[in-house]
């Protein structure tokens, strides 16, 4: 019996220890059943945890959260960009009774059924960076839609390879080949290619999240294809696996590589010369904007109708329908990448 | 006939060659190297795991093994934030020492804690995992000093290659040549004889593990000198690749059997399998399929013996 | 009670994690969060079921999260053709049998390591999930009516299903002849092929039926989520963490339902806690891993009879 004792009495240390250490390091995640009534706790969901551009994104939700003192924010997202994950977070977060809930949607038909469920139970649900269908949340805070993403990674490559006459061959690398927001940029993505007849798209490749796939994808294309000029990696993982492989090839110049990233993230590669220029917008801005708006819709102050809104240091954002407009696309080069920091 | 497994490899790889120059006259001469660059982590594991299975154990771990310690390595060396950027040789003599460690960890877990190996590697797998995003905090880290990078990327010579080889030779003469090899063998087709034969089972089984996780160490270093980014997806998944190089390389998953020949062709033979692929005109909607193909393509490799030798007296995987 | 001494210590390590939880958030006891959160566990239960078998038999099935995937797919296509319930749920079942069989058919006749074969079906069924999604619908398809009934409506199949396949496999692997013989495959395969016992077809037999089970969570999933291929995703991990932390042998030879049932439990409750209580995704994998691992040195320093040593 005493071994028994001895080995749960163990477990239960071990676990509070790994509890404590948990606690101590956590910044801002709060948990919701501490607060006042007055307090507004806002769980702001990623698609998936440990990208510089989520991470950079929970730095201004932060921001905004320590301005609004009546503000408790929680951030946590899957591991991996899995909307199933995030139905699991979104489910607790409903039945932990959180009073907002911010999700930057992997996929919207695997996050209906969650997103409406916390709905019912009176939580305002609202969209960041992603949107889910539009009857699951009240408000989206749209930083750029897919098409705009889309035709604006496209009609970047096209300008840095020369304008409206830019030719050559191009290639995609993706993420995996179900990875819905990568789909849904690259339908827009062939549809703009369409508006430049001498870009001829040549490849479309799904290394997953595995880097050495994704490097070795794009060293494969840079051989198979001599006339390529392009290469657009869609994905945290390929857009650094095909920068550095173009590299590595020597075709620094000649082989331009672009892709969404934080500017810190491609800042070697902008500095190399490998990508000219990094298409994204003001991700610490976009967390901060998220909160502002979420306490705003939840306080009442926000409501269906308004044409716009201020935030903070923001100022004021316009609202066109249901979604709330970050504004402008910033694209980053050589000349004005050490200007950003996030 | 002794050297059939390998035999059959050698054919695969040159089927695979032929097929790829169909669509491309060039595609030996121009891929030759980068397929064995690119097969390079895989490769050096391999040696390693190829060892754990002869002794009929099994390690599952590597994968996420191998991200912790690109983890570690990024946060000593990036000379950005969040690194730290203490000399490149000095990060790399700590992470050596770090993966050994865990390696021998692992080893005491399966020989004085008794739990299997299978189970041991696969818990490792899932909370090494976790340590590594723990780990890694914010987002991916780049910025590596040229000393570190120059291992991976130095232009008039491979030196990873060459490493690579080295480990290669050296797992070769280990097992075929030296006395520590035959025991390591003897614990796995047979350990009560071993015993008896005087052979200590509980020291040779920690080598082989702590020998796995220096490896993986190599392993990483040489990853992130060639790709120059670790994420927290680094290694996600190379057990399974590892595992399955190792046995259709031959090597039986019951201990006691296999020879480096054989997993070394494996390993080209998985690697390059991506590459063909990718030389095909596979065209936009066979392309998702990819995986799909690589999948069958391995069931076909792992079994295919089975098929031919499965009347034979004594045919054991 | 001698007998069942590990299981008591199991729900031993329940009642820790329950008391720890009481003590913390005392909302996570709460009978509406328990039963919302019970939602997930039935597919890993479903698994565990057929996986407790293969294991008893020394055998190990890595691609049943992967048939999961591929079964939900096929699931979603026919929901996205509009075919009756019935014929949906069919394709399902249909789906997991042919992944469950061909894993049989190679483990028990053409004598494959069952390690080998899954880890190739493991990537070629996910493979297939995925390039069968894309190519069709290319997205996932949304549940009908008629699934969503199955599960959560006012005759929960899934669960009473649960119920009878676990009341069902216990009596077998207890009470029965089939029973006896996985045991003594497991205990040693030679020695069971010399007193009779048929070998390829019990081992095909419950590899299939494993993948059928993976069509049933696979329904199951998709009515709670959508139909996708990402469904089941490392979920093999799970399930194979559950049945040895429940006290089954990795080596074969020795488990039982009850223990795996536990195994199921402990795993779940302390997956749902730490991911309600500390908001840290990684923690979760952290404790996981830490927890399969305690289980079975505790239960090789504790309840360690016969040194089954490899």
């Amino acid at each position: 019996m005493n071994k028994w004792f001895s080995s749960i009495g163990l477990f239960v240390a071990c676990l509070l220890v790994i509890g404590c250490g948990g606690r101590e390091s956590d910044r801002g995640d709060g948990t919701p059943e501490n607060s006042n009534d007055d307090k507004i706790t806002i769980a702001l969901l990623p698609k998936l945890k440990g990208i510089a551009y989520f991470t950079s994104c929970a730095e201004g939700a932060q921001q905004a959260a320590d301005e609004l003192d009546n503000v408790e924010l929680i951030y946590n997202g899957p591991t991996t960009a899995s909307a199933d994950k995030q139905a699991q977070m979104i489910d607790k977060w409903r039945l932990q009774g959180v009073d907002v809930i911010a999700v930057a949607a992997n996929d919207p038909a695997v996050l209906s059924e969650s997103l409406k469920k916390a709905q019912d139970a009176g939580i305002t649900v609202i969209t960041w960076d992603a949107d889910a269908q539009a009857e699951d949340r009240s408000f989206f805070v749209n930083q750029a839609t897919a098409e705009a993403i889309g035709s604006g990674m496209v009609d970047t490559m096209a300008n840095d390879l020369g304008g409206p006459d830019a030719a050559g061959d191009v290639a995609i690398i993706s993420a995996t080949a179900t990875a819905a927001n990568q789909n849904e940029w690259m339908k827009h993505m062939k549809t703009r290619l369409a508006s430049y007849p001498n870009l001829n798209l040549v490849a479309t490749k799904f290394p997953g999240e595995d880097q050495n796939a994704a490097f070795q994808d794009s060293q494969d294309l840079i051989k198979k294809y001599p006339n390529l000029k392009g290469i657009f990696g869609i994905s945290s993982v390929s857009f650094p696996g095909a920068a550095e492989a173009v590299k590595q090839a020597g075709k620094t110049g000649e082989i331009l590589v672009t892709g969404l990233s934080t500017p810190n993230d491609m800042q070697p590669y902008v500095k190399g010369g490998e990508v000219k220029t990094v298409v994204l917008w003001n991700t610490q801005d976009l967390g901060y904007l998220t909160v502002y708006a979420a306490a705003a819709i939840r306080s009442g102050e926000l409501k269906q109708g308004a044409t716009e809104f201020t935030a903070g240091r923001l100022g004021k954002k316009l609202i066109s329908g249901d979604q709330i407009m970050l504004g402008d696309i910033l694209l980053f080069t050589k000349e004005n990448i050490d200007q950003f920091d996030f | 006939m002794k050297y059939r497994r390998e035999a059959s490899l050698i054919v695969l790889v040159g089927a695979l060659s032929f097929l790829a120059t169909l669509f491309d006259a060039s595609f030996v001469p121009a891929n030759a190297i980068d397929i064995l660059i690119n097969s390079i982590p895989t490769m050096i594991i391999s040696c390693g795991v190829m060892l754990v299975i002869i002794t009929g154990e099994i390690d599952i771990s590597v994968g996420s093994l191998l991200g912790l310690l690109a983890a570690t390595l990024a946060l000593l060396s990036s000379t950005a934030e969040p690194g730290l950027g203490i000399h490149p040789y000095l990060a790399i003599a700590i992470v050596l020492t770090v993966g050994t460690l865990i390696g021998l960890g692992t080893g005491c877990l399966v020989v004085y804690g008794r739990v299997p190996s299978i189970i041991a590697t696969l818990g490792l797998l899932i909370a090494l995992d976790g340590a590594q995003d723990w780990l890694m905090g914010g987002g991916d880290i780049k910025h590596f000093p040229q000393e570190l990078r120059y291992l991976g990327t130095g232009t008039t010579i491979p030196i990873n290659l060459i490493l690579t080889i080295l480990v290669v030779a050296g797992t070769g003469l280990l097992c075929h040549k030296t006395a520590l090899g035959r025991r390591i063998y003897a614990v796995g087709s047979n350990p009560s004889a071993a015993r008896l034969a005087g052979i200590s089972v509980t020291t040779t089984k920690l080598f082989v593990f702590a020998l796995t996780g220096m490896l993986t160490a190599i392993a990483a270093i040489l990853w992130v000198a060639k790709l120059g980014n670790v994420s927290t997806s680094t290694g996600a998944g190379l057990e399974l690749k590892v595992v399955t190089c190792v046995v259709v390389g031959g090597v039986s998953i019951r201990g006691g059997r296999g020879r480096i020949l054989g997993v070394v062709l494996a390993v080209i033979l998985i690697t390059m399998i991506r590459t063909v692929l990718n030389f095909m005109d596979l065209g936009s909607e066979a392309v998702k399929w990819q995986r799909a193909i690589e999948g069958v393509m391995i069931l076909v490799a792992v079994t295919s013996d089975h098929f031919t030798q499965r009347n034979q007296p004594g045919g054991k995987s | 009670m001698k007998k069942f001494a590990y299981e008591f210590f199991l729900l031993g390590l329940i009642c820790v994690v329950l008391a720890i939880a009481a003590f913390l958030d005392p909302l996570f006891l709460s009978s509406d969060v328990q039963i919302e959160l019970s939602s997930e566990i039935w597919e890993l239960g479903l698994l565990t079921l057929g996986m407790t078998l293969i294991i008893i038999t020394a055998g190990i099935d890595l691609s049943v999260g992967s048939a999961m995937g591929l079964c939900s797919v096929s699931l979603g296509l026919c929901m996205h053709a509009n075919l009756p319930t019935g014929v949906c749920v069919l394709a399902c079942l249909a789906t997991g049998l042919a992944a469950g069989a061909l894993n049989g058919s190679l483990v028990a006749f053409i004598k494959v390591h069952p390690l080998l074969v899954t880890l190739a079906t493991y990537g070629m069924y996910r493979g297939f999930a995925e390039g069968l999604q894309s190519a069709t619908t290319n997205a996932p398809v949304d549940a009908s009516e008629g699934i969503k009934a199955l599960v959560t409506g006012n005759f929960p199949l899934i669960q009473i299903l649960f119920t009878a396949l676990t009341a069902w496999t216990a009596i077998l692997l207890g009470r029965t002849a089939t029973g006896r013989g996985l045991y003594a495959i497991g205990h040693n395969e030679e020695a069971a092929r010399f007193s009779g016992i048929p070998i390829a077809k019990l081992k095909f037999w419950i590899y299939t039926y494993t993948g059928l089970l993976a069509g049933l969570a696979a329904i199951s999933y998709s009515a709670r989520r959508s139909a996708t291929a990402e469904a089941g995703l490392v979920l093999e991990l799970d399930v194979i963490a559950a049945v040895v932390i429940g006290g089954t042998s990795i080596y074969g030879g020795r488990g039982r339902i009850a223990g795996t049932l536990l195994g199921v439990l402990l795993i779940h409750e302390t997956r749902q806690f730490v991911d309600w209580y500390w908001q840290r995704s990684e923690l979760t994998l952290i404790v996981i891993g830490t927890l399969l691992i305690l289980a079975v040195l505790g239960h090789r320093f504790l309840f360690a009879q016969d040194p089954d040593t490899h």
